[in-house]
């Protein structure tokens, strides 16, 4: 109250222009008193139109233009100029541009990587001044598609309902369901992610979910759900094969003709995001873009995965925490991208192949592992990988207070999970197999047998791998070995409706009708629109004589699933068995429009067609 | 050669600027050039508008991610305090108008006082390097903390999910309560106000 403004402008004026006579004098010195080294890096004096501009050109525009991830855009002189320090700072700690993977033997495709030499340039530009430059030297634009990377899309589908993410808060992780849109069976060759606002989704993954597990997890249709983590079932031999993935500045991969996947009617496709909080509260609502090709799939990658999330259990404090995992290629395969996954404690994650002559080589090292910037490498050629390669992963963890990224403080004891403040270990690699002529069978299904017997082998109480070894053993007609394996996934998780549906159908292909009955009929306890249960219940009950039981689970299978030719065909058989031909008729006529070669339903209807009409 | 008489150029004409700048400021012939302005242009006075109260500045941009991460914090202690601190945020950009900054407080929900510092008068006042960055004054005018808010950021890219040390809010209940802060205070993480000049 007491103060008055005049003094109290004399008193601070004469100190502000002090302070910027020192600082300009300060800044200038150099060119008053020059060393040698100093003298040497005038006469090579950067400057933002020859030597820097390229850099950001090539290295960060990409993501620093408008509407792209970065936070500015880094396209002009003003544009670094006002960012010049901080350009020099994450450039040499290698934060920007971002690209995990240490340079090794082996390159990946689109490397985003600075040069020593780039590096050294850009701080001896923030040194000398940020000095413009001859606008004669500044190179051409880079030329950047707009909207979509590849064109217009054959389908655009916008997520239903958009997710609120708080201003606040840590990393938030939400999922979006959307029904494939297709009407018949298609081939995707490319698909554009576009998550929403750029700025908030730090990365971002497809997942295809053919039994539409994903749609269960919904509040309600199309509202999404939360979860880091996703698991996804499937009952039929279709493994994942590609890696649809968006992260900042990704341009939409092309799938090579004949490696295009295909989307079903029933499919969907899960969108798994991980967003971080802006500060203000924002909405996103992504969009997918599908490209398709009349090319069907010739040849089938799979994806395969390397773990030992058992091994994790990593106790506070801990800063060298090792998990490995190896495993051997029963096949030879083309390995064409790689995936390592761990969360916040990840610190160093190495994969290397041993191949049978002894060799080996590094996969991908990645020696400071960030989370928020993990990505799918895709590798510059197919890297082969002769049958009885050993492929290993070891994935070193931080679990002290030196790892600012621990999400517990102080550190506490972590072991694996789906949340994001647990751990996982995770190798992905999506590898085509040889074709070979002489092989007996589809080799994605020996590689992923071999893989489910060595998961046993690491953990004879893995659900999964006894699930998927009974599934495979189910596909080469191992039915006995297959029912003893479905019976130890059962015994882990007595009420997983898959399960039970599974071991039901086992023992209905092994002649046990009886004992079938109570599995499928628990798995419908559990999900009664389970289609496959009602259908294979209906089977049961007709083998054993119920056809009135039958009848009832055929019709309401139908209901479940109006276009499915044998359950419809089953229909009509149960109403002949209880005499009535009318709809037995009908029930052949409908499996015949849906499939005009169902042979069952040809033959059937031939035979009533010769039976006196009973009315 | 052609160089060095840049240089010198350079020179002359920023100490011919600084001449300038002293006689504008010169008490008698008030300008608003060496003061920081509020949105409506007019030359602010942080120290008169707190009427006592403890200050506290908080140097943001309105294209710097890490300033911008922190405005539920920075008006959660805002809030926390307003009976004995007064808050103002502080923009340094020359490349600022009243209408971005307005228009960037209202997405970030922000409801503190805010301020233009083109010529950085503050942001030398406060020492202040990086948004966001804080100063706090005590009653007396004296800068008693300037440095990072909280922990949240070690380096660019390496972020805790929480912060788990807050240095600003404890130099506040300081300053408010009389005491002196020890230790000198960990640099911030984010934007360089240096790269503004």
């Amino acid at each position: 109250m007491t103060v008055v403004p005049q003094k109290f402008l004399r008193s601070v004026l004469p100190l502000v222009c002090i302070a910027i006579l020192g600082i300009a004098l300060g800044g200038r010195t150099p060119a008053q008193h020059k060393t040698p080294a100093q003298s040497a890096a005038r006469q090579s004096q950067v400057t933002f139109n020859r030597d820097i501009a390229p850099i950001l050109y090539r290295a960060c525009a990409q993501c620093h233009r408008p509407g792209e991830a970065g936070p500015f855009s880094l396209l002009t002189y003003a544009d670094a100029k006002s960012h010049a320090r901080q350009i020099a700072a994450v450039a040499k700690s290698r934060f920007m541009p971002p690209w995990l993977p240490e340079e090794g033997a082996l390159k990946f495709a689109g490397e985003l990587r600075l040069s020593e030499d780039e590096i050294t340039r850009i701080q001896a530009w923030v040194e000398q001044g940020t000095v413009e430059g001859n606008p004669a030297d500044l190179p051409p634009k880079a030329n950047f598609v707009e909207g979509w990377q590849l064109g217009k899309p054959d389908v655009i589908v916008k997520a239903t309902k958009p997710y609120a993410l708080p201003a606040d808060g840590s990393d938030n992780y939400w999922n979006f369901v959307f029904r494939a849109p297709v009407d018949r069976t298609r081939w995707l060759q490319a698909m554009e992610i576009r998550p929403g606002d750029k700025r908030l989704v730090h990365h971002a993954n497809v997942l295809v979910d053919r039994q539409q597990n994903g749609r269960r997890l919904e509040a309600e249709p199309g509202a999404g759900f939360a979860g880091m983590e996703l698991t996804i079932e499937s009952e039929v031999f279709d493994p994942d094969s590609h890696f649809l993935f968006w992260k900042p500045g990704s341009i939409p991969y092309v799938e090579p003709d004949g490696m295009a996947l295909r989307l079903d009617q029933d499919t969907d496709l899960i969108l798994n995001t991980h967003l971080q909080p802006s500060g203000k509260p924002e909405t996103i609502q992504p969009t997918l873009g599908l490209y398709f090709t009349d090319k069907p799939a010739t040849k089938y990658p799979i994806l395969l995965q390397l773990e030992n999330d058992r091994l994790l259990d990593i106790p506070a404090g801990e800063k060298h925490f090792v998990v490995t995992d190896e495993f051997t290629l029963p096949v030879g395969v083309d390995l064409l991208a790689i995936y390592p996954h761990a969360h916040y404690l990840g610190k160093d994650l190495q994969a290397i192949a041993k191949f049978p002559d002894g060799r080996s080589e590094t996969l991908i090292q990645i020696p400071d592992w960030n989370l928020n910037w993990q990505a799918v490498y895709r590798y510059a050629q197919p890297v082969k990988l002769p049958k009885s390669t050993t492929i290993s992963m070891k994935f070193v963890y931080d679990n002290s207070d030196d790892n600012v990224r621990n999400p517990n403080d102080p550190p506490q004891r972590v072991v694996a999970g789906n949340r994001a403040v647990d751990e996982m270990a995770h190798l992905w690699l999506q590898v085509l197999p040889e074709d070979s002529a002489q092989a007996k069978r589809d080799p994605r299904a020996e590689i992923l047998e071999a893989m489910a017997v060595h998961n046993l082998q690491k953990n004879s109480e893995d659900f999964e791998a006894h699930f998927n070894l009974a599934a495979l053993l189910m596909g080469r007609g191992e039915v006995a070995e297959a029912i003893t394996h479905f019976a130890e996934a059962n015994r882990i998780r007595p009420n997983e409706p898959t399960v039970n549906n599974a071991f039901g159908a086992a023992l209905l292909a092994a002649g046990r009708t009886e004992e079938s009955v109570p599995y499928l009929t628990a798995a419908l306890n559990a999900r009664p629109d389970y289609f496959d249960a009602r259908y294979n219940l209906g089977n049961a009950l007709a083998s054993l004589g119920d056809f009135r039981g039958a009848l009832a689970q055929f019709q309401t299978a139908v209901r479940i699933n109006p276009h499915d030719a044998n359950a419809e065909a089953n229909l009509g058989s149960a109403f002949a068995e209880i005499g009535d031909i009318k709809q037995a008729r009908l029930h052949y006529q409908r499996a015949l429009q849906l499939n005009p070669n169902h042979e069952l339903a040809k033959e059937n209807l031939q035979q009533l067609g010769r039976e006196p009409s009973p009315r | 050669m052609g160089e060095r008489l840049q240089t010198l150029r350079t020179l002359s004409r920023v100490l011919f600027a600084i001449v300038v700048l002293c006689l504008v400021s010169s008490p008698l012939t008030s300008s608003s050039q060496s003061f920081a302005t509020d949105l409506e242009g007019k030359p602010a006075d942080p120290f008169r508008a707190a009427q006592g109260k403890v200050v506290v500045l908080i140097f943001v941009r309105t294209d710097c991610p890490v300033s911008n991460r922190y405005a539920p914090t920075i008006q959660q202690l805002s809030a926390h305090n307003t009976d004995k601190a007064a808050f103002f945020l502080v923009y340094p950009s020359k490349k600022e108008t009243s209408e971005t900054i307005r228009k960037h407080d209202r997405d970030f929900g922000y409801a503190l006082a805010a301020l233009h510092d083109p010529q950085h008068i503050l942001v030398k006042q406060s020492h202040a390097q990086i948004t966001p960055e804080a100063a706090v004054f005590d009653a007396n005018r004296r800068l008693v903390y300037h440095g990072r808010i909280d922990n949240l950021y070690e380096d660019f890219g390496h972020a805790r999910k929480t912060a788990t040390t807050h240095e600003l809010a404890d130099a506040i209940r300081a300053a408010i309560a009389g005491r002196t802060i020890n230790g000198n205070a960990t640099p911030a993480v984010g934007c360089y106000i240096s790269d503004l000049e």
